[in-house]
């Protein structure tokens, strides 16, 4: 193997967050399984239940997380080049962005309530509530971190250590939207055969 | 030779983690009826009749997992004194490490005595005194969960900033670790179910969140008597 070709193959971030990010990835290919499952099990209540969901707020929810993610991928790219304004400038506007995910799923979450749909109320709210909220608390760390990494480009100097950092970081995040993209179509789009 | 005997200590402490799980699968799982436990929508003549019929059994299973609890401590202790070489002495993150293993011990040793109640006299408790003892006992080891978390993380956070071009603990396995306090938060759902994945006895909340604590104390134990070797020729070439 050259030099150049092990360069190449580099994982962007600190290559030990990637045992987080697949050790969650394995987590949540679970869920998946889980739900899979109980679907198989007894279709007509999935999809009965599925239809009381709003595919519209589940396709918002996707394009806010996934442009959230572009101004991330630009704000690691700004820290690349040592633009400290394009780094700081582009995550604030990943996590204004971001921030509009939390709002729309505490909307949802407080419409299901609202119509007492709980994660009580069948098997595939069970499921929707837990896996959603389970992925929503990783959304929140993700705000955090996405806040320590601006504070750090605005008194740190932008030299390999914060790089690794903000790679790091943005890992995560992109980690949030994938399992969303997962979450979204299997929960609200998946038809009953 | 003060030091050389110090770091003896070190590893025998470090054991102590490994002894620990043992002891916890086989005494108080396998002779409690907790590995798995029952799941909470048998009936409570199911449970009240497997004290009545094995009390000896679940008596000696947690007489044996109390007195063994304080080996977890002490494990996490020596777990501190290697991350005193990484982050210093007077480091908070050593202390909340420290005192994350030590309270791990009180929320085994609570529940266990619970159990032993249950078994202590099955036959003079009606059925449902023992269902209620075996549940509060379950809600008490899972819920206790934060507990531990605080152990993992801090000695993730802990670890993760070796300078050193080898770390003394792989980074890897503070991620992990940290992934897995992180993970136990899971716990919270386990007393809104009695049957399905996120019950005490389903494959989210006992199989999975059971399974990735017990592999991280060998595991943790492994690295730290290879930091502790590390450490100790350090110190002898001076």
């Amino acid at each position: 193997v050259t030099q150049a070709a092990v360069k190449a193959a580099r994982l962007p971030g600190d290559p030990g967050v990637w045992i987080f990010i697949i050790a969650d990835c394995c987590a949540f290919a679970l869920f998946f399984l889980l739900f899979t499952i109980g679907r198989i099990g007894n279709p007509d209540l999935y999809e009965r239940s599925r239809l009381l969901l709003d595919p519209t707020t589940g396709l918002l929810n996707t394009l806010i997380l996934l442009t959230s993610s572009w101004f991330m991928v630009r704000a690691v790219e700004g820290a690349r080049a040592g633009e400290r304004s394009a780094v700081t400038r582009n995550l604030a506007l990943s996590m204004a962005v971001g921030a509009g995910f939390g709002v729309s799923k505490i909307f949802e979450y407080s419409h299901k309530i609202g119509l007492g749909i709980t994660m009580l109320t069948n098997e595939f709210f069970t499921y929707y509530f837990i896996f959603t909220g389970i992925h929503f608390l990783h959304f929140l760390i993700g705000l955090a971190v996405l806040a320590v990494c601006l504070a750090k480009a605005r008194q740190d100097p932008l030299d390999a250590r914060y790089v690794t950092w903000i790679e790091a970081s943005g890992c995560y995040w992109h980690m949030v939207d994938l399992l969303w993209i997962m979450l979204f179509p299997m929960l609200y789009l998946l038809r009953a055969v | 030779v003060h030091e050389q005997k110090e770091y003896g200590i070190w590893r025998f402490c470090a054991w102590m983690g490994p002894l620990f799980a043992a002891v916890f699968i086989y005494f108080w799982g396998w002779l409690g009826h907790n590995f798995p436990p029952f799941q909470p929508d048998v009936p409570a003549s199911d449970v009240a009749a497997y004290f009545r019929g094995n009390a000896n059994s679940v008596r000696l299973g947690m007489v044996m997992a109390m007195t063994f609890a304080p080996c977890y401590g002490v494990w996490g202790y020596s777990i501190a004194k290697v991350l005193e070489r990484v982050v210093g002495k007077d480091s908070i993150l050593v202390q909340l490490a420290r005192v994350g293993a030590a309270w791990t011990v009180i929320t085994v040793l609570i529940p266990t005595s619970f159990w032993l109640t249950a078994a202590f006299r099955p036959e003079a408790l009606p059925d449902w005194q023992i269902q209620m003892l075996y549940d509060m006992a379950w809600l008490l080891i899972d819920l206790a969960y934060a507990v531990t978390s605080v152990q993992m993380f801090a000695m993730g956070v802990g670890f993760l900033r070796d300078k050193r071009a080898v770390p003394l603990f792989p980074k890897w396995l503070s991620w992990y670790g940290i992934w897995v306090g992180f993970m136990f938060i899971a716990e919270c759902i386990m007393p809104f179910f009695r049957s399905g994945a996120f019950a005490r006895s389903g494959i989210l909340n006992f199989w999975i969140e059971f399974l990735i604590w017990l592999v991280w104390i060998p595991t943790v134990t492994f690295y730290v008597l290879k930091a502790t070797r590390r450490l100790e020729a350090e110190d002898a070439a001076g």
